[in-house]
This record gives C-alpha cells, sequence and structure tokens, in this order.
C-alpha cells in the first residue's frame, strides 16, 4: 500500500458505533483524524473484519495443476477474504513426509500472496496401513495430521496416531465415515437419492465414524479435530462428548450450512459433495450447531475439479465444491443479512479459532493493531460468474447465482492483497 | 400440451401427457397386428439406439418400433468394456451431434446419463433404463397394458415385488400408476425395500399381507444374480419361498382373478414358477407386444430439436 488508507465511519464488529480507522505503516489506527494525502474512503455501511482463516482447503498442487495450483487457490482465498489457510494433504504424491512438508511450503513462499499452513497424512500415502512420518512433518512445520479425504479405517492405527501426535502436540484432524457403510454411495440416503434411483450414503456412516473417533481421541487424552460434520446425530454426539469434556472440536462447511439433498435437482454435480448435502432437518441443526458453539469453525473444504471431470455422470463425478470466493459473501447473504448469525460469532468462527487451534495468533481489527483485515460491503453484490472465478476450477455451487455482500479490499501488512472498489 | 422433446422419466411428465401416449398406443396396436405393419410418419427421420448395458429385448423393441414408423435405425455398439465409468460420454454426446440423428434412445447403468446427454444435444432423448433411475417407456407399456384389462386406474392396487430399491421399472412403473390413480405397494426382501419414509409407498411383510390388501394385479420384479452376492438376501431357494409366485400362492392368484406382471425376462423357479406362464391372466407376453406401440407412441409423440434444454 503505497498511499495510507482511511476508512471514513466504518463499521467495526466489536465497536459500538461506526469509527474512522487509518491504515498506514501497516498498523491501524482508530479515531484519528485524515492526514493529508491519503486515499479516503467512505466506509458507512461497510465492515472489517480481521483476515480470514481456511481450516479446509484443497490446493491440488502439487500433480493437479489442470484443477489448482497453490498460486490460484490462494488467489482465489485472497477474493474471499482469506489472509490464511490450511492447505490439505491429499495431493499427488500426498504430503506424507517432512520433505513435502517443506516443499508445499517453498512453493507456497514463492507463489502465495498470504501465509500458508501445511497439514500432513496420517499415513503413508495415505493408504491406511502404516503411520506416516509425523516427527519429521512436525518439525518442517505441519500443523495438523489429516488423511483427509479418506478415513483412517483401521481404528488401531488411528489410537496410535492419536497417541504419537498428542506428545507432538499436533492436532489430528478426522474425516469420520464407515466405509463399508458409505460404500459406493453418491449422495445423501433419502427421499431424493430414491427418487433419483443414486446410490446413497447413510447418515449412520459418518455418525458411527464420528462416535469412534472422539471416543479414541479421548481414550487416549488427547484433542481431535472432526471435519465437515452434516447430519443432526453428528453434532448431538459432539455437543454430549463436549460436555462430558473430551477434547474434541468440529468444523462445519457453507455448503452444508446453505443446501440440502434437493438442491441435486437434475444431476448437478455441482452439488455433489462428500460428506454429501443432507436434509433441511440437518443443516438446521448444523447451523444451531454453529450457534451454540458446538461447531467451533466453519471452514470451506474448497475442492477444485476441473470442468471435464465434473461434466459427467453424477455416479462418476468426483466429490467436491470449490468454497474460498463465495464463503464469505454467501454466509453474509443466508445467514448474517437476515440476523440469523452475527458478525462476531463468523470471526470467531472463520478468523480466530481456526487459528488458535493450530497455534496461531489470530489477527484483530482494533487501534494500534497490525493490519489484517477485509474491507467488506454489504450493499454491493458478488456475481458468481466465470470471470469472477479465481481458482482454476469452476464447480462452485452458486455458478450462475448473485450474493448479496462483496469483499472490497484484503489487506495484510503494508500490502493490499485485493481491491475490488470500483470494479462492477 | 407444450412439444416435448426428451423422455427422461416419468416424474416430469403429465397426466394429459400420459393418457395422451396411452390413447396413442392403440391405434399403433392395431396397426402392428394387420399384415403390413409400416406407417410413414417418421420417414426420413434417423433414430440411433445407444446402449451401454447389453440389452436386447428393449433394443429390438425399439428398434421395431422405429422402423414401423418407417424410421431409418442405427445401432451405436458402445463396448462396455473400453468405457471406464462414462468417462467418455460427453465426447460421445459430440459424436452424436455431429452425426444429426433426430433421435437418441439410451440405455446406460449410471442414473442420470439420459439426462446429461438430453443437456447437450438437439436430438430427442428417449431413456431406455439409466441406473437404477427410470424407464420410462417401461411404465408407459405396463400402464397401457393394465388399461387393456382393468380398464381405468382409479383405486386399483398393484403390488410389486421383488429388488424394489435397484430397480428403475419399479420406480417408473409406480410412479405412472400413481399419477393415473391406482394405489401401489412394495413387498420384498427387506434390503431391497425403500425405506417408506423415502418412497410414501405402503410397504408388506409377508405374501399373505399382500393377499389381504387385495390387489388386481401383482407385478414381479426380475431378481438380478449379483444381488445375492452381494448379500441382500440369503439364496435364490429362500427367495422364491418367501417372495416368489409359488405352486400355493398361484391358487390363491386363481382363485381371485390376480394379474401377474414382469417385465422379463423372467427366472423361472426365482419369480414364479412354471405354471405362472400359462396361466390365462398373466400379462408377460401382452406387455412385449405393448411395448412395441407404446414406444411407437412415444417415437410419433417427441419432437427433436424443438426444445434445446439450457446449456449450463
Amino acid at each position: 500500500m503505497s498511499t495510507p488508507i482511511f476508512l471514513h465511519q466504518v463499521t467495526v464488529p466489536s465497536q459500538f458505533a461506526p469509527v474512522d480507522v487509518l491504515l498506514e505503516g501497516g498498523r491501524m489506527k482508530f479515531g484519528a483524524p485524515a492526514p493529508a494525502g491519503v486515499r479516503i474512503i467512505i466506509a458507512q455501511g461497510m465492515v472489517l473484519l480481521p483476515g480470514l482463516f481456511d481450516f479446509h482447503a484443497h490446493l491440488r498442487e502439487p500433480g493437479r495443476e489442470d484443477a489448482e495450483s497453490i498460486a490460484s487457490g490462494t488467489a482465489a482465498a485472497v477474493q474471499g477474504g482469506f489472509t490464511g489457510l490450511l492447505a490439505m494433504p491429499d495431493t499427488n504424491p500426498p504430503v506424507d513426509n517432512g520433505g513435502m512438508v517443506q516443499s508445499v511450503l517453498d512453493i507456497a513462499a514463492k507463489t502465495s500472496p498470504i501465509p500458508v499452513s501445511v497439514a500432513g497424512c496420517i499415513t503413508r500415502r495415505r493408504a491406511g496401513e502404516e503411520l506416516a512420518e509425523i516427527g519429521e512433518m512436525h518439525l518442517r512445520g505441519a500443523v495438523m495430521l489429516t488423511d483427509d479425504g479418506d478415513t483412517v479405517i483401521n481404528p488401531l492405527l488411528l489410537r496410535s496416531a492419536l497417541q504419537y501426535s498428542r506428545d507432538l502436540g499436533i492436532l489430528v484432524g478426522a474425516h469420520c465415515d464407515v466405509r463399508e457403510l458409505s460404500g459406493s454411495g453418491a449422495m445423501h440416503d433419502g427421499r431424493v437419492s430414491y427418487r433419483l434411483g443414486l446410490p446413497g450414503i447413510h447418515p449412520c456412516a459418518e455418525e458411527i465414524g464420528i462416535a469412534r473417533d472422539i471416543r479414541l481421541a479421548h481414550s487416549c487424552r488427547t484433542r481431535i479435530h472432526i471435519k465437515h460434520v452434516t447430519t443432526v446425530r453428528g453434532v448431538e454426539t459432539i455437543r454430549r462428548t463436549k460436555r462430558e469434556g473430551t477434547r474434541v472440536t468440529a468444523e462445519v462447511t457453507p455448503h452444508h450450512l446453505i443446501f440440502c439433498d434437493t438442491d441435486v435437482g437434475d444431476y448437478d454435480t455441482n452439488f455433489k459433495v462428500k460428506p454429501p448435502l443432507r436434509t433441511d432437518e440437518d443443516r438446521c441443526a448444523l447451523l444451531e450447531g454453529v450457534l451454540d458453539g458446538t461447531i467451533d469453525v466453519i471452514a470451506t473444504d474448497h475442492c477444485p475439479h476441473t470442468e471435464f471431470e465434473k461434466n459427467r455422470d453424477f455416479a462418476s463425478a468426483p466429490f467436491g465444491v470449490t468454497g474460498l470466493e463465495t464463503a464469505l459473501p454467501a454466509l453474509h447473504h443466508y445467514f448474517i443479512r437476515p440476523g440469523l448469525l452475527t458478525w462476531d460469532m463468523l470471526i470467531e468462527r472463520m478468523a480466530v479459532t481456526p487459528r488458535r487451534l493450530i497455534g496461531q495468533r489470530p489477527p484483530s481489527v482494533a487501534d494500534g493493531a497490525e493490519i489484517n483485515a477485509v474491507l467488506f460491503n454489504p450493499a454491493a453484490a458478488t456475481k458468481v460468474k466465470r470471470s469472477f472465478v479465481k481458482s482454476r476450477s469452476l464447480n462452485t455451487p452458486f455458478l450462475g447465482r448473485e450474493l448479496q455482500g462483496r469483499v472490497e479490499m484484503v489487506m495484510l501488512g503494508d500490502r493490499m492483497l485485493h481491491d475490488a472498489s470500483g470494479v462492477e | 400440451m407444450k412439444p416435448r422433446k426428451d423422455l427422461l422419466d416419468i416424474e416430469s411428465l403429465s397426466v394429459e401427457e400420459i393418457e395422451h401416449v396411452l390413447a396413442q398406443s392403440r391405434p399403433f396396436k392395431d396397426l402392428i397386428r394387420r399384415s403390413v405393419k409400416k406407417v410413414p410418419p417418421l420417414r426420413g427421420r434417423h433414430v440411433l439406439t445407444l446402449f451401454y448395458e447389453p440389452s436386447t429385448r428393449t433394443r429390438s423393441s425399439f428398434e421395431i418400433a422405429a422402423k414401423r414408423l418407417s424410421a431409418d435405425v442405427t445401432n451405436f455398439t458402445v463396448s462396455t468394456s473400453s468405457v471406464v465409468k462414462g468417462e467418455t460420454i460427453i465426447d460421445t454426446i459430440e459424436t452424436l451431434q455431429a452425426m444429426q440423428v433426430d433421435y437418441i434412445i439410451v440405455r446406460h447403468g449410471s442414473s442420470g446419463v439420459p439426462n446429461l446427454i438430453a443437456r447437450h444435444s438437439s436430438a430427442s432423448v428417449i431413456n431406455a433404463g439409466d441406473g437404477n433411475h427410470a424407464h420410462p417407456t417401461q411404465g408407459l407399456l405396463d400402464a397401457f397394458t393394465m388399461k387393456e384389462v382393468c380398464g381405468d386406474f382409479a383405486g386399483r392396487r398393484v403390488v410389486i415385488v421383488g429388488d424394489v430399491l435397484h430397480s428403475r421399472v419399479a420406480r417408473s412403473t409406480s410412479t405412472i400408476l400413481r399419477k393415473l390413480g391406482a394405489k401401489v405397494g412394495f413387498f420384498g426382501p427387506g434390503p431391497l425395500i425403500p425405506d417408506d419414509r423415502h418412497a410414501d409407498i405402503v410397504t408388506f411383510k409377508t405374501f399373505d399381507e399382500v393377499f389381504d390388501w387385495q390387489p388386481e394385479v401383482i407385478y414381479l420384479l426380475r431378481i438380478q444374480m449379483e444381488r445375492q452376492k452381494d448379500q441382500y438376501f440369503p439364496s435364490l431357494h429362500e427367495y422364491h419361498r418367501l417372495y416368489g409366485v409359488t405352486g400355493e400362492r398361484l391358487k390363491t392368484i386363481r382363485q381371485r382373478g390376480i394379474y401377474i406382471m414382469h417385465p422379463g425376462p423372467v427366472n423361472r423357479g426365482v419369480e414364479l414358477v412354471d405354471d405362472v406362464m400359462t396361466y390365462e391372466k398373466t400379462l408377460i407376453n401382452q406387455q412385449v407386444e405393448n411395448g412395441i406401440a407404446a414406444r411407437m407412441a412415444v417415437l410419433h409423440w417427441l419432437q427433436p430439436g424443438t426444445v434445446m434444454r439450457e446449456m449450463d
């Protein structure tokens, strides 16, 4: 940012009234007058948020650079208001050793505008057979262990991983699924799957997995993070075990909060995700979980796939949708605007908690704080179309839709990472 | 009635459209019983059959129907071994689009493939069976057959017996019959019957319960032999005992004058005993004949290229 920026009367969620904020020299100053030569932005009605952190992003590099790269994925993240993210290890080859962790961090250092944190695999080649070198990955900076995309089928192996990682202080992220139950399912097992004649994924597959993994972590006296919860009973299990004192945390995706199995419509593969979109009842339970603290984190599970891969029959198309660019406007559109979710809650779930869980200091929007902030304009619209998308893949369920609210600026330190002001 | 380009399932059809096709099937059936069986409405039109799953009966039925309407027919053979999980469907569609055919009759093992083709093609797409999803011409020919013997549908009771969960026939036939006012129930081994919360259909636990419901028609589904391997039921022998039309049950059926239907081909000694085939109220062969008439009515009704569906 060559020119300092002065935000006139911007809303800061923690502040009672709109304030003037001066962004200069990498720090923010509240209530100061605008000095000469600054760029003044009339920010009435706009909201200044701390930079978000995505706890669950698939960046595909190395191996599937046709679908995404660290450069394109982080560019998409920035456009969506994220100033940090956790990259999943299911690349090709997977991040299952110290060298791979280092190599992803090296690429990120060269190509990403934002810090990239790295998760490593629990098992070698994500094959679920033998432990990956957890300590080596930890020493190179991996902050989570997960075989995300797959569950660790063998509970004894997961138990070893939990015990081993406990002493290193590295968090285990669990993709909960009883594979024998989910089988070749393509969507939620229910009315819609019956009507469309698609093999279903029964909620039990996930719920039994959640119960198993929490129980194992508790018995190892360690913590565990449950990824993308989708069902009523999954939420209930987490709520109950939290009350019982287990150190479990959980996340939900924006798409599971917004969509249901009925949205699959006419075999739309941009609504094919794993775990699948469930029923409206499940959706409501997830929102309730976010509100009462059962669910700690909202994470995108950004999962890019090429048009060719998605443009197939539903059963053959891969699971996953992109989310980095749309998460914030979508959550505003569906929940903040109608008053179902507050900015404070969103900041907690998307900027503060995810960073805390992996030992990073969350940014804050406060007088004197370092700049790590997003200027969001609730009055503008985000038109989700080809030209908007920075990701190399287009598999977003919002394609063609207009979301109320837009990320205007993303600023990190003394750098302006994204500036949509003036763009129509 | 708006012109319709594709026939993908029964669900999207209006009652008016269904009744139109059933009414049109009647004269076509009279026609094919004549010595000269060919009429000209589809002269100059080209029909292509695209079967990713082996099928002799359905394919022949469509081919005969198309030829009796004077259409040219090409069978596009897709070697199933070279098609790995539908990866080349989009490429195949492009090829077919370039060939400028008017009708594509498709069968595929994966649900929704006809929808995918219809979205990307200006030809009329007729679903000849996709995965567990739909088999709309089967539904139409079944309704046509039932109409012939029962006259109307209001309040008529039909029990569909067998592997309902994996059956596109059950989905399409139950949907069309219910749209027309009939009542439908499902009966079969527990793991092969959909959750009634998903299907909104009455289910039965025993054949006695089926008889107590007093159906006019018992519709037997073909048991796919691989279901047994998948452990949905313990043995074919036991299947026959519990869910098949045994000699004993045939007596009750005969006594009550219940019609028997089956989409074919039958597994004798599994779904039914031999004697069922000669029972005078078995409609299985009538279904085959009506299949040609109903498919002629469908080909005659659809309008290729009139409605290009929105490309995403």
